[in-house]
């Protein structure tokens, strides 16, 4: 078997871990949370990579001839607003007053009004899918309605008998198949864990 | 200045395309106003919103009063902007269940999105608080920690960041400062880090302290298993039995600041119903469908 690097220090990582949960020792503990540790920097690494490099992309967008530069500079200025508020002289950083009141009363109202379109493109996706595509967006469509149907907010017996039937959607043949879509998940992760724990990989089969 | 050109039927058409495609959305917007403002009185008595099995219910509010008095509660606050109004009724009824029962809340977001969500919910209650700082100070903002999973569980043992001071923070740090200083741990979901992770991550290395979660509906199937193994000890997670919970809370503060009314959502799903059965109806009948002018344009 042919082990390369990165499955070394899966491996080593890995194995630390699972001991560390398994076995009460404090040098073990204190070389999983050494791990836990880097694991955060690495975290904390690539949200700073990812940043810097969103920040060349757009810069490139300025720079050249992109057909959305005002979404460019858009995002650039909030990027330097926020960077501003945080890091300025003074600032408290993420907890600045300044910070808290840029993300509660301008990011947050600005993304729930976005999302609040979420409906009307909704609709418009589900006529346009209707449009151009086969019997599975019939199929798909009339669930939804079946669905809206069951949830409608009515009272009285009619209401009660749609919320029984709401229910046992969710909890029987919804739950059955989310729960078999979760536990295949997790057997494939297991095995994929597995192989990589063992450096089985893919090429030395 | 030239004569102006008389409009054609090709110049006149455009603008009435424009008007009948923007025509259904303002129509809707404006129903949804109306349906939102219309006095109660005016407003038809027979819808109900709120589930009729108080089960999880009872539970939730059974954790609630059997809190100690002063006690210091964890608000793991990680939804996300897509499906947090669902669930924003139910999290604000259950602050203020938290809050009357003399509870002190320590709020910490593992994500961004819900790191943002928590500084708009720390920011209304300080703001409604108002001049009564010993409301204002029974809040605690612990802030974003980085590291998704891995953060998660060095939290286990050390949650309070050093630049977080103030009584509360001194308070937890004398419990120990990590997570086992709460005596209750809510966890708002809804994004990558939900309360799946809590029980996998802090659950598995901390089993004395007990959680609860909220979480939109699209979670239940998941969630469910963990209250039913009792590593969840009350879930509220689909928007009927939030409603329901609304409804047992006492009203502190303004009562539209958290309930949700029934005809405006009716009247959305009504207008949702009838226009996918159009679009049904116009599909099967062939007026719709791929082989069609519609279809060819879509």
């Amino acid at each position: 078997m042919r082990r390369s690097l990165s499955s070394v220090a899966t491996v080593v990582a890995g194995l630390l871990i699972l001991l560390d949960l398994l076995v009460v020792n404090s040098s073990l503990g204190a070389a999983a949370g050494a791990l836990q540790e880097l694991l955060i920097l690495l975290a904390a690494a690539a949200a700073v990579g990812g940043s810097a490099a969103l920040v060349t992309r757009h810069v490139r967008h300025l720079a050249g001839a992109s057909p959305d530069r005002i979404g460019s500079i858009v995002l650039l200025a909030g990027m330097g607003v926020v960077l501003l508020a945080g890091l300025r002289p003074g600032s408290a950083g993420a907890s600045d007053p300044v910070v808290l009141w840029l993300v509660a009363s301008l990011l947050v109202p600005l993304a729930t009004a976005l999302f609040a379109m979420l409906f009307f493109f909704l609709l418009a996706a589900a006529r346009h899918g209707m449009a151009s595509q086969g019997r599975e967006a019939v199929v798909m469509l009339a669930a939804a309605m079946v669905a809206v149907l069951l949830l409608l907010p009515i009272g009285g017996p009619p209401g009660d008998l749609l919320a029984a039937a709401a229910d046992w959607v969710r909890s029987v043949p919804l739950a059955g198949v989310f729960r078999g879509l979760l536990i295949g998940v997790a057997i494939l992760a297991a095995v994929t864990g597995t192989r990589i724990l063992l450096g089985v990989e893919r090429g030395s089969e | 200045m030239p004569p102006e050109a008389p409009e054609t039927p090709e110049t006149a058409q455009p603008r009435s395309f424009e008007w009948r495609r923007f025509a259904p959305p303002i129509a809707l917007l404006l129903l949804l106003a109306v349906a939102i403002l219309l006095p109660p009185g005016l407003q038809p008595g027979d819808l109900r919103l709120a589930s009729l099995d108080r089960t999880r219910v009872d539970q939730m509010r059974a954790v609630v009063a059997g809190l100690p008095s002063s006690s210091v509660v964890l608000v793991g606050f990680d939804p996300d902007l897509g499906t947090y109004p669902e669930i924003r009724g139910t999290v604000r009824a259950l602050l203020d269940d938290l809050a009357s029962h003399g509870a002190r809340l320590a709020f910490a977001s593992f994500t961004a999105e819900g790191r943002a969500l928590a500084a708009a919910e720390i920011d209304r209650l300080v703001r409604r608080a108002g001049t009564n700082g010993e409301t204002a100070a029974k809040v605690l903002d612990i802030g974003f920690i980085s590291g998704a999973e891995a953060g998660m569980v060095r939290a286990v043992t050390s949650i309070v960041p050093s630049a977080v001071t103030g009584p509360l923070a001194d308070a937890i740090r004398s419990r120990g400062g990590g997570i086992g200083a709460f005596d209750l741990v809510l966890i708002v979901s809804g994004g990558d880090l939900g309360a799946r992770s809590w029980v996998e991550q802090v659950g598995s290395r901390l089993r004395s302290v007990p959680m609860v979660a909220v979480a939109p509906t699209f979670l239940e199937p998941e969630l469910a298993p963990y209250l039913r193994s009792d590593q969840l000890k009350a879930l509220l997670a689909t928007l009927r039995e939030g409603v329901a919970y609304a409804e047992e809370v006492p009203v502190s503060g303004a009562p539209r600041d958290r309930a949700i009314p029934a005809l405006p959502m009716l009247a959305g799903m009504l207008v949702a119903l009838g226009w996918l059965a159009v679009a049904v109806m116009q599909r099967t009948t062939g007026r719709l469908g791929p082989g069609t002018r519609r279809g060819r344009a879509a």
